[in-house]
């Protein structure tokens, strides 16, 4: 689904964010990028979201090489990967229902669709009954449901998250792994950035540790940091 | 369609919501705007005033009486018949000394001291349009060839030709005026959109994160801007309008000058600046936002470049 063939990446002023990265995600696989402030995780996010180019190497998503995509088409990339962000990253000035259904508006998708898919997912994040409400008006845990409602509201086949849990609070945090669990049982690929040792630890899923732009460990079912032979 | 209505309800909720920026924008234009097509209705006033000063009698030509000073018993109209077959020539009308003395008592009414001379000092005198206003000095030295029957040549043609001339440079100067105004509008446009697109770069970066195209973000913009611009236009025509008919109406009774601009021409050029105002609106979005696009291409436009 996401495969990532010798890339690097040298910001202005020199700095490696990621050196030489090579990765396969698998469609339908939970991949946690952990490592300390720092280490290349949202660089990484970033490059396959085409934020940002490639200095060196290939990013292939959903089969497409995302690194020769030319400019006007990065909207249709953008379209068929959901995204989640630390700092939630709504429309101030749009209700909930508002937010949610501009990620379908600019698909072109006529109201009388757009409708029934907004509340159908409000109602899998636990917001049906908050789609009046302004992003100001709710919960930092209450926001971030409602970023993963615009992320998935398309059922895009790949979710990249960075830090989705960054600003919440232990128990909040706790919900919203629930509900990303819960949409990559759908077969939905979820990439997540996080240096939350409690959730890596809980999930059990691969782990990809990054330091200094380069990949340190890649294991299958593991926790936040190297398991020690007993 | 929807795609249509749901950008369209995006531009006017942007406006509703932005009512500060959306007043300045306005005013820019309806200054620039109202400065401008104010230069053009001042030239349409000069024009026709000119061309109402050119109508009429250009030359006029004193004569001698007849029976005296060497001038023959109907010389006058062996004078008139020659001038009626010169090309440069119009039309020809004689005063004889009696409707010299009606004039002169038309002109002079009230005021006594003056009536009380002897009319048959007064003279007669021919007074010719001409075909073409330029041609006054030639017809002019040819009468004044005409002795001993002409006595003395006035021409009011210098003066209008003067007039004609500051006309005109009056008109270059207003349409010059007009063309930099309108440019100004652009320019005040494009600003102001920028700094609306400037205060709402973050809504801009959700936009593109979730993978609106650069034209999706455009078209509010493109149409907020065609609204100012229309708007801002709709208020110049309307103000100059209005002060133009206010300051006709008020000088109703001046014979000089005329300042009643026909409707029609508000009419015409009030429709070409609406036009002008919406692409001015249009092209100073496009600038505005051209500028920005280009420099936050990726979602993270507004993210410190760190790792």
């Amino acid at each position: 689904m996401i495969r990532l063939d010798n890339v690097t990446k040298v910001y202005e002023g020199g700095t490696v964010a990621a050196n030489n990265v090579s990765l396969e995600i698998q469609k339908g696989e939970f991949v946690f990028l952990v490592g300390e402030s720092g280490s290349g995780k949202s660089t990484l996010i970033r490059l396959m979201l085409r934020d940002e180019p490639v200095t060196r190497g290939t990013i292939w998503v959903a089969g497409k090489d995302i690194t020769t995509l030319p400019k006007w088409k990065i909207p249709y990339l953008r379209r068929s990967v959901g995204t989640v962000f630390q700092d939630y990253k709504l429309l101030p000035n749009k209700t909930v229902n508002e937010n949610v259904a501009f990620a379908l508006e600019v698909l072109g998708r006529p109201s009388s669709a757009i409708k029934p898919q907004v509340e159908q997912v409000l109602d899998l994040v636990g917001l049906a009954d908050k789609g009046a409400r302004y992003p100001r008006q709710l919960s930092g845990g209450e926001q971030q449901r409602v970023s993963v409602a615009r992320s998935f509201v398309n059922r895009p086949p790949i979710m990249l998250c960075d830090e989705p849990t960054g600003n919440l609070d232990p128990k909040t945090s706790v919900g919203i792994m629930k509900l990303l669990d819960r949409i990559n049982r759908t077969g939905t690929t979820i990439v997540m950035a996080t240096h939350d040792h409690a959730i890596v630890d809980a999930m059990k899923r691969r782990v990809v540790a990054l330091d200094d732009g380069s990949v340190t460990r890649d294991e299958l079912a593991a926790g936040y940091e190297r398991r020690t032979e007993e | 369609m929807s795609r249509f209505f749901f950008l369209v309800r995006e531009a006017l909720t942007n406006l509703k919501r932005n009512l500060l920026v959306v007043a300045g924008a306005v005013l820019a234009v309806f200054i620039s705007l109202s400065l401008a097509f104010g230069a053009l209705v001042v030239n349409e006033v000069l024009r026709f005033n000119t061309l109402a000063w050119q109508e009429g009698v250009h030359v006029i030509a004193f004569l001698n009486d007849e029976n005296a000073a060497g001038v023959s018993a109907g010389a006058h109209q062996g004078l008139i018949a020659e001038v009626e077959s010169w090309e440069e020539v119009q039309a020809v009308t004689y005063y004889d000394k009696n409707d010299a003395w009606i004039e002169y008592q038309q002109i002079f009414d009230g005021q006594d001291d003056l009536l009380d001379i002897d009319p048959t000092i007064l003279p007669a005198s021919i007074r010719i349009e001409l075909i073409e206003i330029e041609l006054h000095s030639s017809v002019k030295f040819r009468l004044e060839q005409q002795t001993p029957v002409v006595r003395e040549v006035d021409t009011a043609a210098e003066e209008i030709e003067q007039l004609q001339n500051l006309s005109s440079v009056l008109n270059v100067l207003g349409l010059g005026m007009a063309i930099v105004l309108g440019m100004s509008a652009v320019v005040l446009i494009a600003n102001t959109i920028r700094l609306a697109i400037y205060a709402r770069r973050d809504e801009v970066a959700v936009m593109k994160l979730v993978g609106a195209s650069n034209w999706f973000i455009r078209v509010p913009f493109l149409l907020e801007g065609m609204i100012e611009g229309l708007l801002g236009a709709a208020l110049a025509v309307f103000t100059v309008w209005l002060g133009s008919s206010r300051l006709a109406e008020a000088t109703e009774s001046f014979e000089l000058i005329r300042l009643d601009v026909p409707n029609q021409f508000f009419f015409r050029w009030g429709i070409l600046f609406l036009i002008f105002g919406a692409l001015a609106g249009v092209i100073g979005s496009l600038l505005g936002l051209s500028r920005y696009l280009r420099d936050a291409e990726g979602v993270g436009a507004d993210i410190p470049a760190g790792v």
